[in-house]
């Protein structure tokens, strides 16, 4: 096995007992982004230099048996959304040309004092405002999309072009491409992760979180992005945490939602077919299975886009008005007409989420985590702009890959994507586990009992 | 045409009244966009609100 495709966790296992140098690993992915990089254009850019010289400290402080933590010599890519300091943080826009960020953004000054290596950053849908990543392709299939609008950090790390990278989520932007790319995304609690230094699409609704190759990797991750920060207005004062794992894999006693509306209506039946069979295996580990009702349904769509549209028009004001040519058409035509929504209509998608919440916490009670799809649909071709449901429903892929993501974004509960398959064409296909607000050590959990279960997954066959 | 549509030059105005005067080559695509944000946010008037604040602050 080449460096390149360990694991985070296996990486720093090897690198803890001096098996594995950080100049190794970070010299083995950067040829393999070499390699794959002209096939997939996950990077923005990629700093090779700079990767090999913080590779070469983080050797150095090893091999004085000074490691900062788990993620001590890991590579990684950032979304472009992410600032680091002294680099552009283009959010992959003309708009972005002459940008510098002047400092660290939270949680690239987290991730660089555990000792994480940046070897660049990666491609966003432009300004996180979609959900494809048109300048990515997939790792798994080059004519299908990356998913968005994390899709540079999601597919880098299934092509074994990153050990890990960090997504953004307002509306399923981590766990989509995750989903699509068959690796594992987190959007954690609103207001666990910081996103001080981060570019916003909606205030509301933003999270920052790990994209990994395995549960356990996520929550190494995790436990070194989590941690209050007032610069943050929406961070919680909640304690540090270490949110890796037992070995254990036996789940008797939790109480698993599986949902009998909304999470499985207008789902591609072998996407269906997979994520049903993965939730028996969670019952085959002694989880007894609920079903269990989702609330306020109807309104989902319209509380999601009705925070959404006026907070990223109100992002891109001054810019909307000077360059607005630079946008591309997609973008400029929503931040344009998100200028025209009533306050009104703003303050009903705010009242409307205090009802979703309040319904949310009820259902939580219920159980302690809820199983569905992350992504109604594997990856479409990229000129595949609609869906078209068996029932002759029509549904833009956008709308149809946000659909069941948007829920934990306008609750803030935690939510993983985790991969349990390939459909016949050989994409991805995502289950998705929410829990209670603060309730990452339960996904983590059942996340990892669930990849136990199964064989380890190799890279995407990028050739 | 339902009667809660813009046209396009009504939302070239409501777009100058938000201080963003618009090309006149974008009037339509724009109107069309708004219609359809409208007509997907429409559907938050049927709930009753009655005393639910806004969700601004989020508690864990």
């Amino acid at each position: 096995m080449q460096p390149f495709e360990l694991s985070l966790t296996a990486a720093a296992d090897a690198i803890r007992a001096r098996q594995l140098s950080p100049v190794e690993l970070v010299d083995s992915v950067l040829d393999r982004t070499e390699k794959v990089e002209p096939h997939l254009q996950a990077y923005v850019s990629v700093t090779a230099e700079r990767a090999r010289r913080e590779a070469r400290e983080a050797a150095d402080a090893a091999a004085a048996g000074r490691l900062r933590s788990p993620l001590h010599g890991i590579p990684m890519g950032l979304k472009d959304l992410i600032d680091v300091a002294g680099a552009p943080t283009s959010a992959s826009s003309r708009v972005r040309a002459d940008h510098r960020a002047e400092a660290d953004s939270t949680v690239a000054a987290r991730l660089s004092a555990a000792g994480a290596v940046l070897l660049g950053k990666t491609h966003t849908h432009e300004f996180a405002y979609g959900l494809t990543t048109p300048q990515t392709n997939n790792a798994w299939n080059r004519d299908r999309i990356a998913g968005g609008s994390s899709g540079g950090s999601a597919v880098a790390v299934a092509a074994g072009a990153a050990t890990f990278g960090l997504g953004t989520d307002t509306g399923g932007s981590t766990r989509v491409p995750a989903a699509l790319n068959g690796v594992v995304g987190l959007k954690p609690t609103y207001g666990l992760v910081p996103r001080t230094g981060v570019t916003s699409l909606s205030w509301s609704l933003d999270h920052v979180g790990p994209i990994t190759r395995t549960v356990e990797d996520a929550a190494l991750v995790l436990s070194v992005l989590a941690g209050h920060d007032p610069r943050d207005p929406a961070s919680l004062v909640a304690p540090r945490a270490d949110y890796r794992p037992g070995a254990g894999a036996d789940l008797a006693g939790l109480r698993v939602g599986v949902p009998r509306n909304y999470y499985f209506d207008h789902v591609d039946a072998e996407v269906e077919a997979a994520v049903r069979h993965a939730i028996d295996q969670l019952q085959a580990l002694g989880a007894q299975l609920v079903e269990v009702e989702i609330p306020m349904t109807r309104y989902i769509q319209a509380t999601q886009w009705g925070l959404m549209v006026p907070e990223a028009t109100a992002y891109h004001e001054q810019t909307l008005r000077t360059v607005p040519e630079l946008y591309q058409t997609d973008v400029r035509i929503l931040l344009e007409a998100g200028q025209l929504m009533p306050a009104g209509d703003y303050l009903h998608a705010q009242r409307s989420r205090t009802l979703m919440r309040q319904a949310w916490d009820r259902l939580l009670d219920e159980v302690d985590v809820i199983a569905a799809p992350t992504v109604p649909a594997t990856a479409v071709a990229a000129d595949e702009e609609v869906i078209t449901w068996p029932d002759g429903t029509v549904e833009s892929a956008s709308d149809a890959y946000v659909r069941l993501s948007a829920p934990a974004n306008i609750t803030g509960v935690p939510s993983l994507s985790v991969p349990v398959g390939l459909d016949a064409a050989g994409l991805p296909v995502g289950m998705q586990l929410l829990g209670r607000p603060l309730g990452e050590s339960v996904l983590l959990r059942v996340g990892h009992a669930y990849e136990q279960t199964q064989p380890a997954r190799e890279l995407a066959p990028v050739a | 045409m339902s009667a809660d549509e813009l046209t396009p030059s009504e939302a070239a105005r409501w777009a100058v009244r938000a201080g963003l005067p618009l090309p006149a080559d974008r009037h339509d695509a724009v109107a069309a966009t708004a219609n359809h944000i409208h007509s997907v946010v429409a559907v938050l008037r049927e709930l009753d609100f009655g005393d639910t604040p806004p969700a601004f602050a989020y508690r864990a």
